[in-house]
């Protein structure tokens, strides 16, 4: 213990120079980790709007409207099922037009002109088919919007997106941990004259690994503690941004902020293990 | 007072005919021993071949031989940071190359080795380089201030204890480097080229330091291409020449005499 905390001040310049650039890796891989996070929200939100919406026929009973509605709840594709009458559509629409500030045509009309609709929100959207099909078939249905290539095209995009996302925090991640290797591997480089005397004056492995291994850790609990207190200095601002941006969003940053301290305390403490041990074992295999 | 001038196949062609049974005795008091070794390196290059060498308890051998004979590559066997390709090195007793990962650096600790480039820590002042072989080896704290001070004072730097490996001159640098390789007890001192890098007059201080050594009982073996104290001391000489020993005379001059 007082051999790595030694070692640690005596070469403080790698040390210092492997703590930044971990700091620097650490907060590119959080920023991503945020990013993406951010991303996926937005997908799912966006995915989550999908929903197929069935116009009743006019004479369809309450018993049948009941009957189908609890049919469809029953099916695992359907996420909620919403009866809107057709008063309520009607309402609807001179909120939506009176909010567009538009002239409100329909008291021109003696009567409502709207149908009575079923709104139904999707667990997943790529089920759209099954749940529209299921619809068509019933009998009080009068018709059902027809989105299934608005919800396939929306799919794509979505897919593709996550797939970037994904494929980017994995190239990010990989660049970090190699970089982050290679710095505590030139921090012991630098110190391979030392690892050599160790040697011939008959110290056992474990001897000369450990203050090494216990060094990395501290580099990578310094470097972990730093980013994680540069990512709460900003975290304020970049809530607030984010707030303002994904403002319909559901992000919960309870979450995103136990993940991303897991995140980078694992990552830095980890790879600073990970890295002195495997930079060290290459001086004492022989 | 020249031995019978052994080649190796002399040496074990005796060992089997003649006087097995007065070699196999002083071998059991030997330091080390090597016997019909080889090392080939993988690119195919042989550095040591068939070598025989018998270094009994408290003796005191030059090893001589221009670079690329084999003396490092020998070196490197005793230490074990090399494995013979055939043949067995013997020291105190041990296989070396049976020896797990978990006893080579046991084994180490019998030795001292002293290099040309004298490899101090720079962090470290000379006590605490001193010390850092006891450390190694985990004995107690109040057993290595004792110890490195006693070698502080055989080697002559009490008064340097203090000071970093760069305040020192030459001469003091390799002194603190042959505490070092003291301060354990170990059964045997290597010396590679230890006076490599020094002037003449220093260079003779630290052969007055490792004869002393001797001396008090330690088996010293010195790898040198310094002619002029090889032949003025009159010790054991063994040549290798292309990785065979080619002379093992003890009273030897650095070049053949005959």
């Amino acid at each position: 213990m007082s051999r790595a905390w030694q070692g640690f001040w005596r070469n403080a310049v790698m040390s210092l120079a492997a703590t930044a650039t971990m700091v620097l890796m650490l907060l590119l891989l959080a920023g991503f980790w945020i990013i993406q996070t951010g991303l996926l929200a937005g997908l799912q939100f966006t995915e989550q709007k999908v929903n197929v919406v069935a116009y009743l026929q006019t004479n369809a009973t309450d018993s049948q409207v009941q009957t189908l509605e609890s049919q469809l709840q029953a099916m695992p594709e359907v996420a909620s099922v919403t009866y809107v009458s057709r008063d309520q559509a009607l309402a609807q629409f001179r909120q939506s037009t009176e909010a567009q500030g538009r002239e409100d045509l329909t008291r021109y009309l003696d009567s409502n002109p709207l149908f009575a609709s079923l709104e139904v929100k999707l667990s997943d959207p790529s089920h759209v088919r099954v749940v529209s099909d299921t619809l068509r078939a019933d009998p009080s249905i009068r018709n059902v919007i027809n989105i299934e290539d608005l919800v396939n095209n929306v799919l794509t995009v979505t897919g593709i997106l996550r797939t970037v996302g994904t494929v980017l925090l994995i190239i990010v991640g990989v660049i970090a941990l190699f970089i982050i290797i290679n710095t505590i591997r030139l921090a012991v480089l630098a110190r391979a004259e030392e690892i050599e005397v160790m040697r011939l004056v008959g110290a056992s492995d474990a001897f000369i690994r450990w203050p090494f291994v216990f060094e990395g850790a501290m580099v990578g609990l310094l470097g972990a503690t730093a980013t994680l207190a540069i990512l709460a200095g900003v975290a304020e601002p970049l809530s607030q941004f984010m707030a303002g941006f994904f403002r319909v969003l559901p992000l919960q940053f309870g979450s995103l902020t136990r993940d991303l301290v897991v995140l980078v305390m694992g990552t830095g403490v980890g790879l600073g293990i990970v890295g002195s041990w495997l930079s060290v074992r290459t001086y004492l295999i022989r | 007072m020249t031995v019978a001038p052994a080649t190796s196949a002399t040496t074990s062609l005796r060992s089997r005919v003649l006087g097995r049974s007065r070699d196999q005795a002083k071998q059991e008091r030997a330091v080390l021993v090597l016997h019909d070794v080889t090392k080939e390196y993988p690119n195919g290059k042989v550095a040591l071949r068939d070598v025989d060498l018998v270094i009994p308890e408290g003796d005191f051998v030059f090893l001589v031989g221009a670079s690329g004979a084999g003396k490092s590559t020998l070196i490197k066997l005793l230490i074990r940071d090399e494995i013979a390709t055939k043949g067995a090195v013997v020291l105190d007793g041990q296989d070396v190359a049976r020896l797990g990962r978990r006893q080579v650096p046991k084994m180490r600790r019998k030795i001292g080795i002293i290099f040309q480039d004298f490899k101090l820590l720079p962090n470290k002042n000379v006590w605490e380089n001193v010390a850092f072989a006891l450390e190694v080896t985990g004995t107690p704290r109040r057993k290595i201030r004792p110890a490195v001070d006693r070698v502080l004072a055989l080697v002559g730097l009490s008064a340097q204890a203090e000071q970093r490996p760069s305040q020192l001159s030459g001469g003091e640098q390799q002194r603190t480097a042959i505490a070092r390789a003291l301060v354990h007890d170990p059964r045997l001192i290597i010396a590679d080229e230890p006076t490599g890098n020094l002037d003449p007059l220093i260079s003779w201080e630290i052969l007055q330091l490792l004869l002393r050594i001797n001396e008090l009982g330690v088996t010293v073996m010195m790898a040198t291409h310094n002619a002029e104290v090889v032949t003025a001391l009159r010790k054991r000489v063994v040549a290798l020449e292309e990785g065979r020993i080619i002379r093992d005379e003890v009273g030897g001059a650095y070049h053949r005499e005959d």
